[in-house]
């Protein structure tokens, strides 16, 4: 979050008027209230429910113990965390392949355009997902659309398995979250300022270098958020591989699913969720601090 | 702009009113999806005046987690399969029957009754009863190379099953083919499943429960499917072929239950007893595709219903078959321990 | 535009919309359980004309939807706007938990509102949904709000003080009005995830106020029902003539 450029002395923003405080300690209030109510007591609870235990007659249970977290350095759990990390960075990829063009091309159109377009992006997703990602397996299946369109166009002579694969689920993460990509990029590439392109083409900057020099860092933060938001879901949705994978993956949102439900292991599930935020945000972290630094000396 | 934050604000009040309805004339129901239909419902509602909260799960650890994690008692009418019964009355979850209360009891099955899982029949009511066993495709597969759960080890059928995605109904396949007791709770019987499970899974295409689906398109033609759903995919694709195994099989049955302090507790009985008349029991059966708890209502289906082997197959079958009942703790961890790493298989 | 422009948008929303076109195309289909053509019927618009279920399964998602996003738009958007106007104790740990209800995984936030409700004792069925779903919410509405309000003059803050408005003018006269885009932007968001939302409300739902995400996830891993195709045609129809209409309504105004 940015501070504006004025009124911003010695890292602080700066102010010389009195708020009247009425409207402030009204709106504070309620914001404060609900977040400490349903997010930051929640949120407290798992984390005190992952030191906990079970027995057979409750869910959670004294004593307290730090045996969820010793159970996590079990390999399973690494191989389930590596699996799952490594399908979202590849469907996350994926998004931003596909999502910068779309973002882009949208960016540079003109505003009732824009708007249009981007209604036009939303509106499938007002229609249930998972009937879509069901609607998926009509096309990909052995009888499937795909399969008959292609046989009968003569290219192949036997279905191709793609239903219950590894292909299949990633089409399916990336229908799903794509849109997640393209709004943020648009957001950031719309305030891209256009003058800096021309002045580099002026310079006499040819398209790479323009792209990979200006455009790119510039909409970096674009970038990061969409990132972000399609990283995320897609290292714990379960309903997409389950639909479209066979269900033959234990991936991290099934485990965690698998604890909270099946083996009603609910401070281990806890443990679970709370360490896979702890390592998210470490990441988060370290990718802020870095690109910070880079993008004081970039634009210097 | 002022008319349409009017409007807003209108839909919102009535959007906020809605969830208020008179306290006595209802009763919670949390049943499995898609078994009661809808009509079912109805004319209950028409009959007694009792207004049904309906609503449903997809998985009997749904049930079980929700009954754990409100404390307060909220549902009068619930489902659970038959293996549940023994977990759920050890915790005190569930109600004594009352059978005074049900005039229609006479109506079941004796042979659902007084079974290992719930020994004396004080907790439960079997609704509909079905069997877990092995479906195929025959214009594939020849109807005699198939006879028994290990013949679906063999590596031809690589990459071509489908199992169910439970952790008990592919366990029971291997302990039967082991030559055990689908209850055992044997660490190193549960042990030598799991490593035999371990060894069929590069045959395993899909964990999947609607066999429907998979086999009516030729997606799947081989794998492990409840009788019920084959009759259905049967009714659009005649070749889909069920087999019995003959080392034995699972029988499980949808039980109803009234949970400790359930509400309206009289209203329960009441759509217990609805559920337990034969013409009831007869649409409940015919919508669902599998075999009715209800013996008066049994007698009441059309001959082609009654007399299908694979929904009412023959005593003689039946004998190889083995109810379901609720696994020890330690059991029931060790299922869940080999189940993950089974899932984790490539 | 140019035409490597126009082709490439258009083969990406044909990714998004072929699906759609299949579902809508399915839902003739005359076959209750294959997913292959078995020719035209209206059986299935029909079973869902008599299934008064499944329509009220929809409402309940529209009017949540509705419910969730507006009281969301309202709270997120005092909390962006407060962010970044004032300076106030934890205004770094308000950031902060805004970031985390993002990053959080969607299982986790239905577990911990699973926990949270029983143990404060607010029994299951629409409050706890439209609770659950309005927390949700509120971090998208910030995060667009803010990011629209980061581009604002804020010499007109200034100004307006200087002319002697209260906190409460800027905000209902300059604040509200230059901003309304992102609100009704944050809305949009907050409906859509509203009504789609399948792992919180699975959590979070009680036996009085079934839901439809909830109502197609059973049927998804029991066997779908080709009347939920009809259903989703049918909605997904309405929310086009939507669309046009408005499109309409706006191009007539001077």
């Amino acid at each position: 979050m940015q501070y504006g450029s004025r009124g911003f002395r010695a890292g602080k923003w700066y102010c010389p008027m009195r708020h009247d405080n009425k409207v402030k300690i009204f709106s504070l209030s309620i914001i404060w209230l609900w977040l400490a109510l349903f997010a930051l007591l929640p949120f407290g609870l798992i984390a005190v429910a992952s030191f906990l235990s079970h027995d057979q007659t409750n869910l959670l249970s004294l004593p307290l113990t730090f045996q969820n977290y010793t159970t996590l350095r079990n390999t399973i759990y690494l191989t389930i965390f590596e699996q799952s990390f490594y399908l979202a960075g590849l469907c996350t990829l994926i998004c931003l392949i596909l999502g910068y063009p779309f973002a882009y091309f949208i960016a540079q159109c003109e505003k009732r355009l824009k708007w249009l377009l981007l209604l036009l992006t939303i509106i499938p997703f007002w229609t249930s997902s998972l009937i879509r990602t069901y609607s998926m397996i009509t096309l990909l299946k052995a009888k499937g659309v795909i399969n008959s369109i292609l046989c009968w166009l003569g290219i192949i002579h036997q279905p191709l398995p793609i239903l219950f694969s590894d292909v299949a689920v990633m089409i399916g993460l990336v229908y799903n979250l794509l849109p997640f990509m393209i709004f943020p990029l648009i957001t950031n590439i719309e305030r891209l300022d256009h003058r800096l392109v021309d002045a580099a083409r002026d310079l006499g900057a040819n398209r790479l270098t323009t792209f990979s020099k200006i455009i790119l860092p510039l909409t970096l933060p674009g970038i990061l958020s969409g990132c972000i938001l399609v990283f995320l879901p897609a290292m714990t949705i379960f309903y997409i591989p389950d639909l479209l994978g066979g269900s033959k993956a234990m991936l991290l949102g099934n485990l965690i699913q698998n604890q909270f439900l099946v083996a009603q292991n609910w401070p281990l599930g806890s443990a679970i969720s709370i360490v896979f935020m702890l390592v998210l945000v470490c990441l988060l972290l370290i990718y802020w601090r870095s690109t910070r630094g880079k993008a004081k000396r970039t634009l210097a | 702009m002022k008319t349409f934050l009017y409007c807003f604000l209108c839909l919102l009040s009535i959007v906020f009113l809605q969830p208020a309805l008179a306290e006595d004339k209802i009763v919670n129901v949390y049943a499995w999806f898609g078994e009661i239909p809808e009509q079912v419902i109805h004319q209950f509602e028409k009959e007694t005046g009792i207004k049904v909260n309906f609503s449903s799960y997809d998985s009997n650890e749904e049930l079980y987690a929700k009954l754990r994690a409100i404390k307060q008692p909220y549902y009068d009418v619930i489902e659970p399969t038959c293996d549940y019964i023994g977990l759920m009355s050890k915790q005190h979850l569930l109600t004594t029957l009352d059978k005074t209360q049900l005039s229609a009891y006479h109506n079941l099955n004796p042979l659902l009754l007084h079974r290992a899982y719930d020994p004396h029949s004080q907790y439960s009511i079997p609704l509909i009863w079905g069997i877990t066993g092995i479906f195929f495709n025959t214009k594939y597969i020849k109807p005699n190379t198939i006879r028994r759960w290990s013949d679906l080890w063999d590596p031809q059928y690589h990459h071509q099953l489908a199992l169910l995605d439970d952790p008990r109904d592919v366990f029971a396949m291997a302990l039967k083919s082991l030559g055990y007791s689908v209850n055992d709770n044997d660490p190193e019987h549960i042990k030598q499943a799991y490593l035999k499970l371990k060894a069929l899974i590069p045959n395993v295409k899909t964990f999947n429960n609607v066999t429907a689906a998979l086999s009516i398109d030729e997606d799947i033609l081989l794998g492990i499917s409840w009788n019920g759903d084959l009759s259905k995919a049967r009714q659009e694709n005649p070749s889909l072929g069920f087999i019995y195994p003959e080392e034995g099989f699972v029988i499980w049955a949808e039980t109803l239950a009234i949970p400790k302090d359930a509400p309206h507790l009289h209203n329960a009985y009441l759509f217990l007893n609805f559920l337990l008349r034969p013409e009831i029991a007869k649409q409940i059966a015919l919508y669902t595709n599998y075999a009715t708890a209800n013996l008066t209502a049994q007698k009441l289906l059309p001959d082609s219903i009654k007399n299908n082997p694979i929904s009412y197959p023959p005593k003689k079958t039946l004998m190889r078959g083995e109810f379901q009942t609720a696994l020890s703790g330690e059991a029931a961890e060790l299922y869940e321990k080999y189940w993950e790493l089974l899932k984790m298989e490539k | 535009m140019k035409l490597p422009a126009i082709s490439y948008l258009t083969s990406i929303y044909l990714f998004f919309y072929i699906p759609i076109a299949v579902l809508m195309v399915y839902s003739f289909n005359d076959a209750q359980y294959s997913l292959v053509w078995h020719g035209f019927s209206w059986r299935w618009y029909q079973e869902l004309m008599a299934d008064t279920d499944l329509w009220i399964a929809a409402l309940h998602s529209l009017l949540l939807g509705i419910a969730a996003a507006t009281v969301a738009m309202c709270i997120g958007g005092l909390a962006a706007i407060n962010l970044y106007r004032y300076h106030f104790l934890g205004r770094k740990l308000l950031s902060a938990l805004i970031f985390i209800l993002i990053l959080s995984p969607d299982i986790v936030m239905g577990i911990s509102l699973l926990l949270l409700f029983s143990f404060i004792k607010i029994p299951l069925g629409f409050w706890s949904l439209l609770l659950a779903h309005i927390t949700f919410c509120i971090p998208f509405v910030v995060v667009t709000v803010y990011s629209r309000i980061t581009s604002l003059d804020e010499h007109i803050f200034e100004a307006a003080k200087d002319l002697g408005a209260t906190d409460l003018t800027i905000l209902s006269r300059i604040i509200l009005p230059l901003l309304w885009p992102a609100f009704i932007a944050g809305w949009l968001l907050s409906f859509t995830l509203s009504i789609d939302d399948v792992l919180i409300s699975y959590f979070v739902s009680g036996p009085d106020f079934e839901i439809l995400p909830l109502t197609i996830y059973s049927m998804v891993r029991l066997g779908v029902k080709p009347e939920i195709n009809a259903l989703c045609s049918i909605l997904f129809a309405l929310t086009l003539l939507l669309v046009i209409a408005s499109q309409l309504l706006l191009r007539k105004k001077p």
